[in-house]
């Protein structure tokens, strides 16, 4: 015999009271989300509770458990409505046949024509679709606009390339004591792929290769990127502190004053505004080699329905409804989140912080990876990625370091 | 053998029947269910199928594992005498019931409560270069000139960790030893300190090979808890830095729910699981002999 | 079994001065203390701090300005922390329960019978602790899933269960085999049979080591996250673990240092509750248990 928690035994027969006078049959939706995307999902759960007579209940799994709890539950039959997480994982699940195929309702839908391409790529696979974006974010630069203006840089004008980038640090430090140039988690491979490749891709080159023919760090943005970041770790730029970060304090010094450029997410702008209000900063986009080169990497969460849902059709209903302009506007936009449609980006809580215009913008110039296998890449402790990356800036052998990574990716992606 | 004989030893089998069958059904058939998966090379995401023993041919061909392995040996050779000896000079120090050495006990067994997540984290602050206090106060106290960045280097890292899970563990210990030691006739002790016994002595010839049986249980419940370490390494090191603090117990970890090797990853659980009991036996067997003596 | 203080030098002594041992025993004492307590002392410190300041660069020893802000965070983290608190304790209480109606007849039996195969049952019961448990929980949680014992806290109390019996058991057949045979033999003669003789005579003076196994198995049971996350599929069925691991992850492995502070606090104060009422019975309860 099963125990159920006495809070479980009061909640059924309250509902099974209530059963009675309520309306029609109202039901319950169950919806897991990622623990780092806990915050913006709950904007929208709560809005469409607020106007729908289903309600949404929503179930925190901490990140890194996402993958093993939707495995199990599918093995298992016991699986949410429901499932927000990380886009990365798409194409893991898609092939793996975890989610529900979405097509039919998604392609007709007028709203989701208009969402941001790289998550329309991310959720198709065959020709079929299997969920849209839903709490996205995207890497951006920013820059300290007080330190700029000590170091005698306009502090309105963030750097527009690489090299850029190095000149910049090198006045910053020169202010001395501990404010640094550039800082970057040493230790953190999500960090990394999502503020430091997007200065490759701008560069020109190709990231991770989606299968064991295709190649991997292409072109020669990679080399590039990496000679720079050594050069800036050789000349003291960044605090020796970066190298063992494993992302804990990926803005802790530059919240601190202490830095003055670094990659980050859009995520900053309601953290900074709610931690360091004064703090007076700027957001470009992640420069290339060359002026006008320019990437991100878009992430965030995507939303699906599991095989095995027991409200496919009200899920569909969730899944179109968080795309209308009114969810994406009044949900996400109101909390300083991005819209997934990048066409709704000048709406009338950005137009008062034009930060967030800018970073809505970056999901139209950004990308994302589509491979299988993500996790064991890129974001793993042994990954081939930070690895290479470790080689690279820390040991100082960039060309040794980008070679093994290219056979170690291929060897992955072949699996 | 009599009636009564046999009866009594059938009732022997009722008491530990219930135990018997519990464990049986929760653990020796999922481990069952663990060796028939690493026959195969089912992936965390499904699907896979039968590959015979070619999951512990490539075992043996991981020089990755073996690494880790020998790091998580290491771990344990150097880790287990600092807990136990500190452990038992502690329980030297608190054995009398005065209300000082009763608090200090407590204060000691307070970490042992905390979760091993907790605990982890909890230094991960404090030895943080950037937000920790370890550092500031040791800047402080002028011990050093700048902060140390403790988990760049290998070794460094691995002191730091040690230290964390002493400072978590060792109390368990010392209560343990502290119960064997309050144990003994104090008759014994009194006798020899009217034969002239210093204290050391006393320690080392009567209160030490008395509390023989509680050291040797606490040691293989430590060495056991050693060799399969992960949570502590999980998040204070990550594995790092490049690879080199890896566990065997972390290596399964990565392959099984972040390479989603399931079926490679049952074998490799497989493969630890036979070695840690091989060394309890040893440990067991070692211990015995000693006695015997 | 008389619980004997060893002869220490002076300081146990009736005589009301103190040798210069017994002081430099004492300082000892009171810097092993400071030391232990000095990392918990300043977790306190920082979980009243604000936000921004228990994540500043450089850190500070004492709050800059005292702030409920992480406790609120946690206490009204997703299902409310009285809801993960009443699941732990469910958990725990089931753990309890269990470990010892399977440990005490199981080191019963053990201790006071002689049996073929005994050792080697032993020494199955033992097994357990020498397999990495997180390899378990996957098998064990799809069977579960098929007995209908998944998403229950009473499936997840059985693993809680299974992973402290090892311990319980040697515990308890230490404390039996610490019960001299003439108590037994007297109870046999008056015509106990060996269940009387367990429920009426060994029960009660083993007492302190039930208790003991009580104590471990509450810690083990409300601390235990992996198998915690697996088994359950609700938010409003997590335990205190899970809910401390969300509520300090932040993005990109960020960790909210405050939250991370405040959290520790709350968790570990009511195993440390339960360790000092406890006390008493927990000190000799492992005397009785480890030490033969």
């Amino acid at each position: 015999m099963t125990t159920k928690s006495l809070g479980g035994a009061l909640a059924l027969s309250l509902l099974a009271a209530t059963a009675f006078t309520s309306v029609a049959s109202a039901d319950t939706l169950t919806m897991w989300v990622r623990a780092s995307g806990t915050n913006a999902a709950t904007n929208l759960v709560n809005l469409w509770n607020a106007s729908h007579p289903d309600k949404i209940e929503l179930t925190t799994i901490p990140d890194n458990q996402m993958v093993t709890k939707l495995a199990t539950g599918v093995q298992a039959k016991d699986v949410p409505d429901l499932v927000s997480f990380d886009l990365i994982y798409m194409p893991d699940f898609m092939k793996a046949g975890f989610l529900t195929d979405l097509t039919a309702a998604l392609k007709a839908d007028p709203n989701y024509a208009s969402v941001a391409k790289a998550y329309q790529d991310i959720a198709t696979y065959d020709g079929k679709i299997y969920g849209a974006g839903f709490t996205p974010d995207v890497s951006i630069l920013i820059w300290n606009k007080d330190l700029f203006k000590k170091a005698g840089l306009d502090p309105e004008k963030g750097p527009t390339s690489i090299g850029e980038i190095h000149d910049d640090a090198k006045k910053i430090r020169a202010l001395g004591g501990d404010t640094y140039g550039f800082y970057f988690s040493g230790s953190c491979p999500g960090c990394n792929i999502f503020t430091g490749s997007p200065l490759m891709v701008a560069a020109g080159s190709k990231m991770l290769p989606a299968n064991g023919k295709d190649e991997a760090l292409t072109g020669d943005g990679v080399k590039a990127v990496l000679d720079a970041y050594k050069a800036m770790w050789t000349e003291g730029l960044v605090p020796k502190s970066a190298q063992a970060d494993n992302g804990s304090d990926f803005v802790s010094q530059f919240k601190s004053g202490k830095i003055g450029i670094q990659g980050a997410g859009g995520f900053v702008i309601a953290d900074f505004k709610k931690d360091v209000p004064n703090m007076n900063f700027g957001i470009t986009f992640l420069p290339g080699m060359k002026d006008g080169q320019t990437s991100a990497f878009v992430g965030g969460d995507v939303v699906a329905v599991p095989v095995g849902s027991k409200h496919v059709d009200l899920a569909k209903a969730f899944i179109s409804w968080e795309l209308t302009d009114e969810a994406q506007i009044e949900g996400l936009a109101k909390n300083n989140i991005l819209p997934s449609r990048p066409s709704l980006a000048d709406n009338k809580y950005f137009k008062a912080e034009p930060k967030l215009i800018t970073t809505a913008k970056a999901l139209g110039v950004g990308y994302v990876p589509w491979v299988f296998h993500f996790n064991e890449m890129v974001n793993s402790d042994s990954s081939p990625w930070i690895n290479m990356l470790q080689r690279a800036v820390f040991d100082g052998d960039v060309d040794g370091a980008i070679k093994e990574a290219r056979e170690k990716m291929k060897a992955i992606a072949g699996e | 053998m009599n009636g009564v004989q046999a009866r009594r030893r059938r009732r022997g089998w009722l008491y530990i029947a219930p135990a018997l069958l519990f464990v049986l059904l929760v653990v020796i058939v999922p481990f069952g269910q663990l060796i028939a998966l690493s026959f195969s090379n089912q992936s965390l995401l499904g699907g896979g199928h039968f590959v015979g023993f070619d999951n512990y041919v490539k075992i043996w061909n991981d020089s990755a594992f073996w690494r880790a392995l020998g790091f998580t040996l290491k771990y344990t050779l150097l880790l287990t005498p600092i807990l136990m000896g500190l452990g038992y000079a502690l329980a030297l120090l608190t054995v009398d019931n005065t209300p000082l050495k009763k608090a200090t006990r407590t204060i000691v067994f307070l970490p042992v409560v905390i979760g091993l997540g907790s605990s982890s984290l909890l230094w991960i602050w404090l030895f943080n270069e950037q937000v920790g206090l370890l550092n500031k106060a040791l800047v402080d106290l002028h011990i050093i000139d700048a902060p140390i960045v403790w988990f760049i280097s290998a070794d460094v890292a691995f002191w730091a960790v040690a230290i964390s899970v002493t400072w978590k563990v060792v109390g368990f210990g010392t209560v343990l030893f502290v119960a064997g030691i309050q144990s003994i006739n104090s008759e014994i002790l009194e006798a020899a300190v009217i034969d002239g016994a210093g204290y050391w002595a006393r320690v080392w010839r009567i209160i030490l090979p008395l509390t023989r049986r509680v050291l040797l249980l606490t040691t293989l419940i430590s060495v056991i808890g050693s060799l399969l370490a992960l949570d502590q390494f999980y998040i204070m090191t990550a594995g790092g830095p490049r690879g080199q603090t890896f566990t065997a117990v972390y290596w399964i970890y990565q392959n099984s729910f972040v390479a989603f090797k399931l079926g490679y990853g049952a074998a490799l659980s497989v493969v630890l699981t036979a070695i840690i009991m091989a060394l309890s036996a040893l440990q067991i067997a070692l211990s015995n002999r000693g006695k015997a003596e | 079994m008389s619980a004997a203080a060893i002869p220490a030098p002076a300081a146990a002594r009736p005589a009301r001065a103190l040798s210069p041992t017994a002081y430099l025993v004492g300082a000892i004492c009171v810097a092993v203390s400071a030391l232990m307590a000095a990392p918990l002392v300043l977790s306190f410190l920082a979980s009243i701090k604000t936000t921004a300041d228990a994540s500043a660069v450089p850190p500070s020893y004492l709050p800059q300005a005292l702030s409920g802000e992480s406790y609120m965070k946690v206490v009204n983290f997703q299902a409310g922390l009285a809801t993960y608190v009443g699941n732990s304790a469910l958990v725990a209480g089931i753990t309890i329960v269990a470990c010892l109606l399977l440990a005490a007849p199981a080191g019963y039996g053990l201790a006071r019978f002689q049996f073929r195969g005994k050792e080697i049952a032993f020494l199955l019961l033992l097994a357990p602790i020498m397999i990495p448990y997180q390899a378990l929980l996957t098998p064990l949680y799809l069977d579960f899933a098929k007995l209908g014992l998944a998403n229950s806290h009473f499936g997840l109390a059985l693993v809680h269960t299974v992973l402290q019996l090892p311990f319980s058991i040697y515990l308890m057949r230490s404390a039996f085999e610490a019960v001299p045979k003439e108590i037994e033999e007297a109870a046999s003669m008056d015509g106990c049979s060996s269940w009387q003789s367990l429920l009426r005579v060994f029960l009660p003076l083993t007492f302190p080591g039930l208790v003991t196994v009580g104590l471990f198995a509450f810690i083990n049971s409300w601390n235990e996250f992996l198998g915690a996350l697996i088994f359950m599929n609700h938010e409003t069925d997590f335990t205190v673990p899970i809910m401390i691991v969300s509520v300090r992850t932040g993005h990109l492995g960020a960790v909210d240092w405050g939250a991370l502070q405040a959290s520790v606090v709350i968790s570990i104060v009511p195993c440390l509750a339960v360790y000092l009422l406890l006390q008493r019975y927990y000190i000799s309860g492992l005397l009785a248990g480890a030490v033969k």
